[in-house]
């Protein structure tokens, strides 16, 4: 699967972070004073930069991200019971002994904090393997050597394409964003160090009916540089066209239909309706129903399912999370039947299991928990073609543009932009728009009966957790033919 | 370390720039049924600068900006460059020109409430208390719960003479309710407070907890149809939500929307109740440094402001307000016993209820709703709705009972009728 993956032509690799190099000492001198006190301490050193940069038709931006951008640390210890964590972004000599002092301030202080009734919970320490370990991934084109006025140039150009492409064409707003991250990692037996860019861009269109504005975004993505950015002008008018389309689209009459999602409507089912539910910190909280059906089918037995750093060249690829946990690349789902849960190492902790690389932080500011990274279905063996053909009557699902999990109760809930009618096997050219997918998750999955060859996976969304904690992820798979109820 | 940045902004040539540095200390905990299972905290300083850059372009007066982090321990070097490479990119931002705010050196305002001058875990031991105080049922209890107690010292510096800060405190947080008979279900809840409104936390866990229970009875979804809705809490702020994103400077600017001053936005023929809506200012300056003040968004249907920032309101050619998230909306027409007199389907759980500024398009996957069809009611689950605000609006009434949280302030429930819901 990584092969379907892989970048073409690499040429360079990131580079190491000049601020992590020249506080390293600094942070092992703080991480040497935390092992005198405590069995168990780590740090996390980030350096992060991420440039965005936007173009349409009355605006224009180019600037620093504030989430994106990113300079600090987090210590965590445990007394071998309880853990506590300190994020902070300014560290000297001087003030190494403040910042252990406020660590075993902090450590202490539950009783200061806790109603009377209420107790700590108690961990075990991880055990640690020697690893030390330095990666950077790949790029072509480097965005800050190509520069501000040429990303500009490129967006500005896809900008008036779109715009000259019809008059009904309202807006075409052209956005782009890369993240350069360096982190190392330091316990009392890691020395880890990774460096990782990626860069995203996204062409959205609105056209006016009425009062009501129809849009409509094409999303691209990859692990790597400004290469990413010739793809974003070849699709320019097809996007135009589809918004277009939606001028004439009408409501979704409710019920539950044959349909065939789309590789973009399929990553959303995967991430939102089943990959929430197998992360293992909700194991721990007994809020997931997947961990019940370990070892049992949850799927039609077409289904494969991955999450992984390691499983796909993508936005959500790094080479060891904010734990100090090597990236995995874990199938999930087997032919149907559920596997495993993925994991954060605290979790894996409490569950007595292996933590699977998926310890994440929105930043170095936030807490980890368990979260997914590059998750997808592999691919089947049949053809769009023959999907299309075999309904009788259904729609073709393509655009989505939000979803949320429900890991308790296996609900699913996708805001999908755009269906497009089948009717005896054949596209009417009819659209409906737009349209909320529900329904339980199991029953969505069994009823999966046909899948196309290729998977295609797109990074260019964040996942958050609830509403909040907000990470880079990709998902994906093939087009998938199932029973779905639409609204 | 403003001043550091002021000196490398004068070095670099950069006239025109505004910088905002954030001093933020948290206590965050985190709690599995009723043990705390981690906790953490934060000392951090952020400086964010914004530069602007005069420029013409094809005889047109411009100003770019970009905007660019300052880390604290930076070097001067480093800053210099970080700032140069910012005022780089304003060049190439082609904007037409606006003017800056200006202003002058005020005093700082002090947080005000139950929570300035505590210590954090004070006031996390006091939320925690009001949290759990209700907690006590059988059967359906607290999953799991995250805490946040923030202190933010937030100060703002431009180039026009503004130097304002000010000091806020927020206990913000979400819990999951979990209910295992008949069925084991959960449902999710946010609260946020500036002041320790614990009887209104304590109040708000409650409810949580006996929505659960009744969602733990409902097993099927709603049949499809057209139903008359009921939406309370959260989701009547959501709804309005749309008329607060319509009339933002920016939307209007860009013509994502037509929204002008005095204009029926409402629609011609009102035949629920018209909506009136205050804005209501939660800092006492907005990001750029715009003194904030409570404002009349709509009036019984018509729009009596445009807000935002001071950019697009220069090219509008009206006065910049800042912007705002929370609205103040007074009571509706009807009690909810009244609006509950004929059939409805009061939706009180969504998965996650969303409104579509753009399109006026609403809905969400129905979590837990009550089906009453003249002469009972019954809980139901799954099915989703899908309307149009655009087609709704003039036949929507709200309760006279009120509701309120971090961002809103209004009737605790409104009635739509005639909107489609997909089921079984």
């Amino acid at each position: 699967m990584r092969d379907l993956f892989r970048q073409k032509g690499v040429t360079m690799k990131v580079q190491e972070s000049k601020f992590i190099r020249e506080k390293k000492p600094l942070l092992s001198e703080l991480l040497a004073r935390l092992l005198d006190c405590y069995p168990y301490a780590s740090i996390l050193a980030v350096d992060s930069r991420s440039k965005v940069y936007a173009v349409s038709k009355r605006n224009m931006s180019a600037g620093e991200s504030s989430l994106g951008t990113a300079r600090g640390f987090v210590a965590k210890v445990s007394d071998g019971k309880h853990y506590a964590e300190y994020s902070f972004n300014k560290i000297s000599k001087e003030e190494i002994d403040l910042i252990v002092e406020k660590i075993g301030k902090l450590a202490q202080s539950s009783t200061l904090l806790l109603p009377t009734g209420m107790e700590e919970s108690e961990y075990l320490i991880p055990e640690e393997e020697r690893t030390v370990f330095t990666g950077s991934t790949d790029y072509e084109i480097d965005p800050q050597a190509m520069g501000d006025e040429a990303i500009l140039e490129h967006l500005r150009g896809i900008k008036e394409k779109g715009l000259a492409f019809d008059d009904r064409i309202l807006d075409c707003r052209v956005r782009c964003e890369y993240q350069i991250y360096s982190k190392l990692f330091l316990s009392r037996e890691k020395d880890m160090e990774q460096n990782v860019m990626w860069m995203t861009g996204v062409t959205a269109f609105a056209a006016a009916r009425g009062e009501e504005i129809k849009d409509y975004y094409m999303s691209y993505s990859n692990l790597g540089g400004a290469e990413v950015l010739s793809r974003m002008e070849a699709d320019v008018e097809k996007g135009a066209g589809i918004t277009l389309e939606l001028l004439d689209s009408e409501p979704m009459v409710p019920g539950e239909y044959d349909c065939i999602c789309a590789p973009d409507v399929t990553g959303m089912i995967v991430h939102e309706a089943f990959g929430h539910g197998v992360e293992m910190d909700m194991f721990v909280k007994k809020r997931a129903l997947a961990q019940k059906y370990v070892g049992e089918y949850v799927a039609s037995s077409l289904v494969t399912m991955h999450d992984g750093a390691s499983a796909a060249s993508e936005t959500a690829t790094y080479f060891f999370d904010d734990e100090g946990t090597m990236a995995h690349d874990t199938v999930v789902i087997d032919k149907g039947i559920l596997k495993q849960g993925i994991s954060d190492l605290q979790s894996a902790l409490i569950l007595g299991t292996e933590p699977t690389g998926n310890g994440r932080r929105e930043s170095y500011r936030r807490k980890a928990y368990t979260r997914m990274t590059n998750t997808y279905f592999e691919g089947g063996k049949d053809t769009v073609e023959d999907m299309i053909a075999s309904v009788d009557y259904g729609f073709l699902l393509e655009n989505p543009s939000s979803g949320m999990e429900d890991p308790k109760n296996w609900g699913i809930q996708c805001m999908v932009n755009i269906a497009r009618e089948i009717r005896d096997g054949k596209l009417t050219g009819k659209i409906f728009s737009p349209i909320v997918l529900t329904g339980y998750v199991p029953d969505l999955l069994k009823s999966i009966s046909m899948m196309s060859a290729d998977a295609e996976l797109n990074g260019g969304g964040m996942c958050g957790k609830g509403y909040k904690e907000w990470v880079k992820v990709s998902d994906g798979g093939p087009y998938i033919k199932a029973r779905i109820r639409l609204g | 370390m403003i001043g550091q940045i002021k000196t490398a902004l004068e070095q670099s040539g950069i006239e025109e720039y505004r910088i905002t540095e954030s001093v933020q200390e948290s206590l965050e905990c985190f709690f599995i049924r009723k043990r705390l299972d981690q906790k953490r905290r934060t000392d951090l300083t952020d400086y964010s600068v914004t530069v602007f850059r005069p420029f013409e372009k094809d005889g047109q007066k411009m100003l770019g900006s970009s905007t660019v982090n300052i880390h604290p321990g930076m070097e001067e070097k480093e800053m210099t460059d970080a700032l140069q490479d910012a005022y780089g990119a304003a060049a190439l931002v082609c904007n037409p020109y606006y003017e800056l705010t200006k202003g002058k050196k005020e005093e700082m305002v002090p947080a005000e409430g139950r929570f300035a001058g505590r210590s954090l875990e004070e006031s996390t031991r006091q939320m925690l208390e009001a949290l759990y105080a209700a907690d006590n049922r059988k059967g359906v209890f607290i999953n799991s719960a995250e805490i946040f107690a923030r202190r933010v010292v937030c100060h703002i510096v431009n180039s026009q003479g503004v130097d304002v800060s000010y000091e806020t405190y927020l206990v913000s947080g979400e819990y999951v309710v979990q209910c295992t008979e008949p069925q084991d279900v959960e449902t999710y809840h946010r609260f946020a407070y500036r002041d320790a409104q614990t009887e209104q936390l304590r109040r708000q866990v409650e409810e949580a907890l006996s929505m659960t229970q009744a969602r733990a009875k409902a097993v099927k979804a709603p049949k499809a149809g057209e139903y008359s809705i009921i939406l309370s809490g959260e989701q009547v702020r959501e709804v309005l939500s749309y008329y607060l994103g319509r009339s933002q400077t920016g939307m209007v600017y860009q013509k994502y929307s037509n929204y002008e001053v005095g204009a029926p936005v409402q629609g011609q023929e009102i035949q629920g109740d018209a909506i009136t809506i205050e804005l209501k200012a939660k800092e006492p300056y907005s990001g750029e440094g715009i003194p904030m003040k409570d404002r009349i968004l709509m009036e019984k249907g018509t729009l009596k402001t445009l807000h935002g920032g001071s950019r697009f309101a220069y090219y509008l050619g009206i006065e910049p307000t800042g912007d705002y998230r929370c609205i103040s909306v007074p009571e509706g027409s009807r009690t909810l016993e009244e609006m509950k007199s004929e059939p409805y389907l009061h939706i009180v759980s969504f998965s996650d209820f969303q409104m579509d500024d753009f399109s006026g398009y609403f809905g969400g996957e129905i979590r837990l709703a009550f089906w009453y069809d003249g002469e009972t009611v019954t809980p139901v689950t799954g099915g989703s709705v899908n309307g149009s605000i655009l087609e709704v609006q003039g036949r929507m009434t709200f309760s006279r009972e009120r509701y309120q949280d971090e961002n809103y302030d209004g009737p605790y429930a409104v009635r739509i009728e005639g909107v489609k819901v997909a089921g079984e």
